[in-house]
C-alpha cells in the first residue's frame, strides 16, 4: 500500500491533489471543479457550513465517492476510480464507526490483519498505537463500554496504526463536549507534528480550524472561497463570506466590516470616536465581555473587550465607540443574505 | 421494588402464555404417559406408562419422522440460501427508494391464505397441469410432470411458503448494521467479501439466527403443505398427530408423537447452532487479539 515506488513522485509522498474535481448528486453540484493541493506533512482544514461540500471532498479523497469529472492524486499518483481499500489513506469517522463486535485491540488490528501482517507484529503495533493515544489499558474492552473521548482515541489509533500517508478526519471532535474537544485539538496537533503525517480535517467549527491547521480552506457551494494560513484568514478575509464565517463581524455597510474586538468602548467621549449609542445587552464570557450597543440609526454594534480591562457599563448606559481606520475590512463581494453571522444571537444572552 | 410496575405491564402477556401455552403443553406431556382406554375413550392416565413412546418410535412412524427432519432441514437451508442473500441485497445494495416496493413484493403473496396458495401449486404441479403441458411442449420433459405427491413437491411448497418469514427478519438484521461500519472496513483495507464476512454478517448474526429459527420451527410442524402436495410419499409428523387425535381418537399416542416432535425440533436447532459455532471457532480464534494488562 505504501507508495514511494517509481509510479509516483517520491517527493510528493503524503500529498493530496484534486485537479478540477466535480461531484454531482442529482441536481446539486456538491463539489464544483475543485482545485486543492495539500502539501506533504501539512495539517489542512476544510471549513464551511453544512452543505458546502467539505465532507464530499473528504469522501472523494477517501474513495467513498468517485468524481464525475477531474482527477484525484495521492502521493502524486492518480487514484481516481480506485476503491477505498486500494488507497493509502485512512479515515477517522464522525461517529467513530468502531466495530461493536470487536474489542478495542481487535478494532485497531483490523487494518493490519487485512494487509496480512504477522501476528507478533500486529500485537506490537496495536500495543504501540494504543499507548500513543493512552488507551493501552483498555485494549481488551468493547468500544461500547468506552466514553466518547476514549472512543475517539481508539478511532484515531485504528487509523494511524496503518501508517497511512494521509489521514482524513471527518468532524472527529464534533460529538465531544467543549472542554474535551479543546484538549483533543491540542493533542491532535501535537500528534500530527510528531508523526509528520498529512492531515485533512473537516470541520464547521472555525475556532477548531484556526487553532490546529497549517492552512485553512474556507468552502462555499462546492468551491474554495479562500485558502490561507489561519492568521491570514482571520486578519485578511478575502470576502465578506469568509469574514462572516470566520469569527464575528460588524458590517458597517455591505462592503465594510469591523471585528468586535477592534472596537473601543467607554462612557466618556473619546478621540477618534466613530459611533455613539446605548448598551442593550452585556454578556460575560469568562476571559472576554461582550457588549451589544444600539446606535441612533437603529443599527447594532457588537463590541468585545478582554474582561480584565472592560469598562463598568450598565444596561441602558449611553456609550461611545471608536476604532482605527486601519482595522476596517473592505470586501468587493458585499454582505449578502448568505452570511451566517447572527450578531444578535451571541450578544443578547447575558 | 422498582421492578413491580414493569411486571404488572407484562402480566397480561404472562397470563396469556401460561393459560394458552404452558398449560396445554403440560397437558399434552401428561396425556403422552397414558393410554387409550377403549374404543370410545380418547385418553386415560390411571396407569402411567412409556408404552406410547415405544409405539411412536415404531419404524412405520420412524420414516415419517425422518421425512419431516429431511424436509425441515433442507427446507430451512434452502430458505436461508435464497432468503439471506435476497435480504442482504434489499437492505444494502438496492436503492433506498425501491425498498418499500421490494418489501411489498415479498409480503403480497403472504397476504393470500396459506391453504389457497398451496392448493394453487397443486394445480400448477399436477401431471395434467399447465406447467407439465408447457414443459412437454418445449421438449424439456418427456411425458407428464411427476412431482406432485412426492417429498420434492413438499420441499418446494415449504420453501415457497416460508421464504417471506426468512427474508423479512433477515432484512431487518442487515438494515440495522450501520453503513458507516462497512465504509470503515473498506477504508481499513478490506474488500467487499471480507467486509461481508468480518463486519456485516457477524453484526447481523443474531437477527439471522432468529430468521432461521422462525422458519425451522413452524416448518417442522407444517400440516397443510404435506397434506396438499405430499401425498403418501411426502407426509410429515403433524399429519400423524392429527390422525391420532381426530380419526384415531388416540390422544395418548398423538401426544407422545407431538412431544417427540418438540424434542426433535429443539435438539436439531441446538445441534445446528453447535455445528455452526464449531465451524466458526477457528476463524474467530485466528483473528483474536488479546493484549492483556500492560
Amino acid at each position: 500500500m505504501q507508495d514511494t515506488t517509481s509510479s509516483g513522485a517520491p517527493d510528493r509522498h503524503g500529498a493530496v491533489d484534486l485537479l478540477g474535481v466535480s461531484r454531482r448528486f442529482g441536481d446539486t453540484l456538491a463539489v464544483d471543479a475543485l482545485e486543492l493541493h495539500v502539501e506533504p506533512g501539512e495539517f489542512l482544514s476544510l471549513l464551511g457550513p453544512s452543505g458546502c461540500g467539505k465532507t464530499t471532498t473528504l469522501r472523494l479523497i477517501a474513495g467513498f465517492e468517485q468524481p464525475d469529472a477531474g482527477e484525484v492524486r495521492i502521493s502524486g499518483r492518480p487514484v481516481t476510480g480506485l476503491p477505498p481499500y486500494r488507497r493509502d489513506v485512512n479515515t477517522v469517522f464522525q461517529a467513530y464507526a468502531l466495530f461493536p463486535h470487536l474489542s478495542v485491540a481487535e478494532n485497531v488490528a483490523y487494518g493490519l490483519q487485512q494487509k496480512r501482517v504477522g501476528r507478533t507484529e500486529v500485537r506490537e503495533r496495536v500495543a504501540d498505537a494504543l499507548s500513543m493515544v493512552q488507551m493501552r489499558e483498555h485494549a481488551d474492552r468493547k468500544p461500547t463500554k468506552l466514553s466518547g473521548g476514549q472512543q475517539q482515541r481508539v478511532a484515531l489509533a485504528r487509523a494511524l496504526v496503518n501508517r497511512p500517508s494521509v489521514l482524513l478526519l471527518d468532524e472527529p471532535l464534533g460529538a465531544l463536549d467543549r472542554q474535551l474537544r479543546e484538549e483533543m485539538q491540542l493533542e491532535l496537533k501535537l500528534l500530527q507534528e510528531r508523526l509528520g503525517t498529512t492531515f485533512v480535517f473537516v470541520t464547521h467549527d472555525q475556532g477548531e480550524a484556526l487553532a490546529m491547521s497549517d492552512r485553512v480552506a474556507v468552502m462555499r457551494a462546492g468551491r474554495i472561497e479562500q485558502l490561507d494560513a489561519p492568521r491570514a484568514i482571520y486578519d485578511a478575509p478575502a470576502s465578506a463570506y469568509v469574514a462572516a464565517f470566520v469569527g464575528q463581524q460588524n458590517f458597517l455597510d455591505a462592503h465594510t466590516a469591523i471585528r468586535p474586538e477592534a472596537i473601543a468602548i467607554g462612557a466618556d467621549p473619546m478621540p477618534g470616536e466613530k459611533a455613539a449609542g446605548t448598551v442593550l445587552a452585556i454578556a460575560h464570557l469568562g476571559e472576554v465581555t461582550q457588549f451589544l450597543v444600539g446606535l441612533a440609526d437603529d443599527r447594532r454594534l457588537l463590541v468585545r473587550r478582554p474582561s480584565r480591562d472592560a469598562p463598568e457599563l450598565g444596561l441602558g448606559r449611553a456609550v461611545h465607540c471608536a476604532w482605527d481606520e486601519a482595522d476596517l475590512l473592505h470586501f468587493a463581494d458585499g454582505a449578502g443574505a448568505a452570511i451566517p453571522a447572527p450578531l444578535l444571537d451571541t450578544a443578547t444572552a447575558p | 421494588m422498582r421492578a413491580r410496575p414493569g411486571f404488572l405491564l407484562a402480566l397480561p402477556a404472562w397470563l396469556w402464555l401460561v393459560v394458552f401455552f404452558v398449560v396445554p403443553v403440560l397437558q399434552v406431556v401428561w396425556f403422552s404417559f397414558g393410554r387409550k382406554p377403549g374404543i370410545f375413550g380418547t385418553h386415560d392416565n390411571s396407569v402411567l406408562t412409556l408404552d406410547r413412546y415405544a409405539e411412536a418410535l415404531d419404524p412405520t412412524f420412524g420414516t415419517v419422522f425422518l421425512n419431516t427432519l429431511w424436509i425441515g432441514v433442507a427446507g430451512t437451508a434452502l430458505c436461508a440460501l435464497i432468503g439471506i442473500p435476497t435480504a442482504y441485497w434489499m437492505a444494502v445494495k438496492a436503492k433506498p427508494q425501491w425498498r418499500g416496493l421490494l418489501i411489498a413484493l415479498v409480503m403480497i403473496p403472504y397476504w393470500t391464505n396459506f391453504l389457497v396458495r398451496t392448493i394453487g401449486w397443486q394445480v400448477v404441479l399436477a401431471p395434467e397441469g399447465w406447467l407439465s403441458t408447457a414443459l412437454g411442449a418445449l421438449g424439456i420433459l418427456d411425458g407428464p410432470l411427476e412431482v406432485l405427491n412426492t417429498r420434492g413437491a413438499v420441499l418446494f411448497g415449504v420453501v415457497y411458503n416460508y421464504l417471506p418469514l426468512m427474508i423479512l427478519p433477515a432484512f431487518v438484521a442487515f438494515d440495522r448494521v450501520d453503513p458507516t461500519l462497512r465504509e470503515a472496513s473498506r477504508d481499513l483495507g478490506a474488500g467487499r467479501w471480507r467486509t461481508l464476512f468480518r463486519v456485516t454478517l457477524p453484526l447481523a448474526a443474531p437477527g439471522l439466527f432468529a430468521a432461521v429459527i422462525l422458519v425451522f420451527i413452524p416448518l417442522m410442524g407444517d400440516y397443510i403443505t404435506p397434506s396438499v402436495l405430499g401425498g403418501a410419499a411426502g407426509s410429515m409428523v403433524a399429519q400423524l398427530v392429527a390422525v391420532q387425535f381426530q380419526a384415531g381418537q388416540n390422544w395418548a399416542l398423538g401426544s407422545a408423537i407431538a412431544v417427540i416432535l418438540i424434542l426433535a425440533i429443539v435438539a436439531t436447532a441446538a445441534l445446528g447452532y453447535a455445528l455452526f459455532r464449531l465451524v466458526a471457532l477457528p476463524f474467530a480464534a485466528a483473528r483474536r487479539v488479546k493484549l492483556g494488562a500492560p
